[in-house]
């Protein structure tokens, strides 16, 4: 496997909110474990492919689920016809040559499987492969980031005690109106009121929260509308495709939402 | 005025009157059958929704009492109170569910920009529905500029024209629109005036005063012309306003039992404040006060004597504490309805979960010695092991199961004295709040299906312990079970351990799988009789283990921050869950129970 391929070539578009770069590169130059916090669709990936990008550093994404076993991160023996041979993991991918290893919505995954990272994030930074007998140590530019999104689900799956404690975190949110708003015009290439309104929209969807709706409409979802927008769809139309219909199919509140978006068109 | 029904009208022409005249209230029932509108219950949680998103609140919304003409023709506000009619006649499907919203629409624009409620001074009838009129279309105006949709939701509902007859309510009713529709034009001297004084300066929108100031002037100019206005008869036009009671300081009449229902939450705060105002000794003074006047009434049955752990003689004491139980008082449930009304989003997210957990999603268990179905990675791990010349494991297959619950609750509340103190910012006492969260957990039982019990104790020295059943097993979670819940008081002192070996015997017959003692304490056990604090710790240990023995599983909530010692020798380090917030409960205890019972 060529690590390169994991390189990021063209910086992606990044818009700053506080001073998460600054924290991120310091935790980064300690080699601190990192915990993005926030919910679905307000830039927690994309953040992480930025910073990626500016370290000059692979980026290794895992997209986490109930199903993972811990050999789905580190790795495992396959049979062929010679006999059995071993095929490094994401994780131990990582590790060896030096990438950041971004694991996304850690807490979909079972706790047991989450404990493989212990090793690697306090100051052994070290990968026992159990099966291989093997102890890999971690390259020096070899860095953790795991992403954790404190949505109602966190009742029932939440992350160990001991897991949390390892890392440092950074809390996200949606960003304030003037800033959401230049990110929705850049991304969807739409003119500055258009992303205005559309994020007054996202911002009264987000009243929902708890009314209705599981989640608010995140920017993602705002970046949708705007691009067909930008493709000549009138705005109501727009968001009854990328933001009402999605969200929920909940018929009352999806009327409540469509009226809404209404009385600010 | 004939009262009677309209059947008996026979053919007496002069008896017929009433009904046509739809003095009848029979005739008006009929009436509003045979058109029926859009229904307010139909449309509530759209409208909710609806005013949630745009306004970020949600103001308590009622039907207005009755089916009289006058009585619900408007919607009214009154107290952060909307009061919506039942169904506005004859407007149905999408134009019915237009109208509420543009009716919550305009509600929630006075609520938003008129301040503080008009004083009636000397006003006279005309002056108060002039000043209403332009009040009503400033704030319409503020909404606008704010949500530009707006005004295309009200517009249709102006059908006023300049052709109409030059009538009080008529011009009243164009001067209305002519102060929304930019596109209307009128003819009429007096209504062009309003329209100029009212445009002169979009900037003094902001200012309520300006109302006051216009309207004032146009009742007047209205007066010289010799129009007739007549207050009684006059209704607020167009349809979607509100009847302006809300505008007005007037003493207040409309709906008693609504009012009474909010009064009555209020009471029980400040009698509470009351019993805790002069100090410790004489906090102590009303409770045996206030325990002397009902215990002539309230008659127990004892029903079991309990044996309690002695830890200094190393023994039970046979048969030491009789257990008495009472019926519970009964309080008004609809402080319990009101309580799911508080707390909007953490109902939505208990129904969330108990969507999440109804579900009896197959499973899919990996890695078992026996299943109907070969475990692939299991087998693969098998292969490799045995030719790395490790000792392959024989868990090898895999199975899909449905897991059902079978799972029975006792939730026991502690409702002694001490429950009464008022805490924290809300000026809530602990009893109100463990009221909030058995409300709301049983509200999250009942949707899960799981069976489950509701009782509470206190006691006074060990003859007598009391034990109240608010819900037994085999109850509906109803009126009748609120109300107990709503009458529960806070008394005397904290035997734990009779309590506990009452409920867990009431567990013990359950055929579950699981059975769960749920238990809310505030604080440390104790009694008159006893004096060394030790000793009831020790026996409610006691009780904790041998109902662990039964195989229930017991769970204690902590509201004592400083509990940690005692609560965790008597129920285990692991089944203790302090909460140190105690306003916090009636959120934290539901999405326990998910943990626990999850």
């Amino acid at each position: 496997m060529d690590i390169d391929e994991y390189r990021l070539r063209d910086e992606p578009y990044y818009r700053t909110i506080g001073d998460e770069v600054r924290l991120f590169e310091a935790a980064y130059a300690e080699r601190m474990p990192l915990m993005l916090k926030g919910p679905t669709g307000c830039g927690k990936t994309r953040f992480v492919e930025h910073m990626a990008w500016r370290l000059c550093k692979p980026l290794i994404t895992v997209a986490c689920h109930e199903d993972m076993t811990a050999s789905d991160l580190v790795g495992r023996f396959l049979l062929d016809a010679e006999g059995t041979v071993w095929h490094d993991g994401p994780l131990t991918l990582a590790v060896r040559h030096g990438a950041i290893c971004y694991l996304d919505e850690i807490v979909e995954a079972r706790q047991d499987t989450t404990v493989v990272i212990h090793p690697l994030t306090d100051d052994r930074r070290v990968l026992p492969l159990e099966k291989r007998g093997e102890l890999v140590r971690a390259h020096p530019d070899f860095a953790l980031v795991i992403s954790y999104n404190p949505g109602y689900q966190s009742v029932l799956k939440d992350l160990k005690e001991s897991t949390k404690q390892r890392f440092g975190a950074i809390d996200f949110g949606y960003p304030d109106a003037a800033i959401e708003a230049e990110i929705v015009a850049h991304e969807a290439g739409i003119d500055r009121a258009a992303a205005d309104l559309l994020v007054a929209i996202g911002q009264r969807s987000r009243n929902l929260r708890g009314h209705g709706l599981n989640e608010g409409t995140s920017t993602r979802m705002l970046i949708q509308a705007g691009r067909l927008v930008a493709r000549g769809i009138a705005i109501e139309a727009a968001c009854q495709v990328a933001l009402v219909v999605p969200i929920t199919d909940d018929e009352d509140i999806r009327r409540a939402l469509t009226a809404a978006i209404a009385a600010l068109v | 005025m004939a009262q009677g029904p309209s059947r008996a009208a026979g053919n007496k022409p002069e008896r017929r009157l009433p009904h046509f005249a739809l003095v009848d209230p029979l005739a008006l029932q009929a009436l509003e059958q045979g058109t029926a509108g859009v229904e307010f219950a139909d449309v509530e949680r759209e409208l909710k929704a609806y005013v949630t998103a745009l306004w970020r609140r949600t103001p308590p919304l009622r039907v207005l009492p009755g089916g009289g003409v006058e009585a619900a023709r408007r919607t009214s506000f009154e107290g952060g109170i909307i009061r919506v009619p039942r169904a506005f006649r004859g407007w149905a499907g999408r134009s019915g569910r237009e109208l509420f919203r543009a009716a919550l629409a305009h509600v929630l624009a006075h609520l938003q920009f008129t301040p503080a409620r008009f004083p009636l001074g000397g006003l006279k009838p005309v002056q108060v529905a002039l000043v209403s009129l332009i009040e009503d279309a400033r704030v319409e105006q503020l909404a606008i500029a704010q949500y530009p949709g707006l005004r295309r939701l009200w517009l249709p509902f102006h059908v006023a024209d300049a052709s109409d007859a030059v009538t009080a309510p008529a011009l009243m009713a164009r001067l209305a629109r002519a102060l929304i529709d930019p596109g209307y034009a009128d003819p009429h001297g007096w209504v062009g005036k309003g329209r100029e004084m009212f445009f002169a300066d979009p900037s003094a929108w902001q200012e309520p005063g300006l109302s006051r100031t216009i309207g004032g002037l146009l009742g007047n100019d209205l007066g010289q012309m010799r129009v007739q206005f007549n207050a009684r008869t006059y209704v607020v036009e167009p349809l979607y306003r509100d009847d302006h009671q809300g505008l007005w300081d007037l003493p207040t009449s409309t709906a008693p039992a609504d009012v009474e229902a909010l009064q009555e939450s209020v009471r029980l705060e400040g009698r509470q404040q009351d019993s805790l105002g002069g100090g410790r000794a004489s906090g102590d003074e009303t409770a045996n006060r206030a325990t002397l006047v009902p215990a002539g009434r309230e008659i127990g049955i004892p029903v079991a004597r309990y044996p309690e752990w002695d830890f200094l003689i190393g023994r039970e004491r046979g048969e030491w504490t009789t257990l008495v139980e009472y019926a519970p008082a009964q309080g008004q449930g609809e402080t319990i309805e009101v309580v799911l009304e508080r707390y909007p989003e953490l109902v939505w997210r208990i129904e969330a979960l108990i969507r999440a957990a109804k579900v009896s999603r197959p499973l899919r268990v990996r890695r078992q010695s026996e299943g109907d179905r070969l475990d692939l990675e299991a087998a693969i791990a098998a292969a490799i092991d045995r030719r790395a010349g490790l000792a392959p494991s024989a868990k090898v297959y895999a199975r899909l199961e449905r897991r059902f619950r079978d799972l029975s609750v006792l939730v026991l509340i502690d409702a002694s004295h001490s429950t009464n103190d008022v805490i924290g910012a809300a000026g809530k006492s602990v009893l109100e709040l463990e009221r909030d969260a058995a409300t709301l957990l049983g509200h999250a039982m009942d949707g899960l299906g799981d069976p489950f019990a509701l009782h509470a104790f206190c006691s006074e020295t060990r003859e007598n312990v009391h034990y109240y059943r608010l819900k037994d097993f085999n109850e509906e979670w109803n009126a009748t079970v609120k109300r107990r819940l709503a009458g529960l008081a806070g008394r005397f002192s904290t035997r734990m351990g009779a309590a506990l070996r009452h409920a867990g015997r009431e567990l013990a017959h359950r055929r579950s799988y699981r059975k769960l003692l749920l238990f809310i304490s505030d604080g440390e056990p104790s009694d008159i009789d006893v004096a060394d604090r030790r000793y009831l710790v020790e026996d409610a240990r006691r009780a904790v283990l041998s109902l662990r023995q039964q195989g229930i599983d017991v769970f204690c909530v902590g509201l004592d921050a400083a509990g940690d010692g005692y609560l965790a020798r008597i129920f285990g380090r692991g089944n203790v869950v302090q909460i140190d917030a105690v306003e916090r409960l009636p959120e934290k205890l539901p999405l326990l129970y998910f943990r626990l019972a999850g």
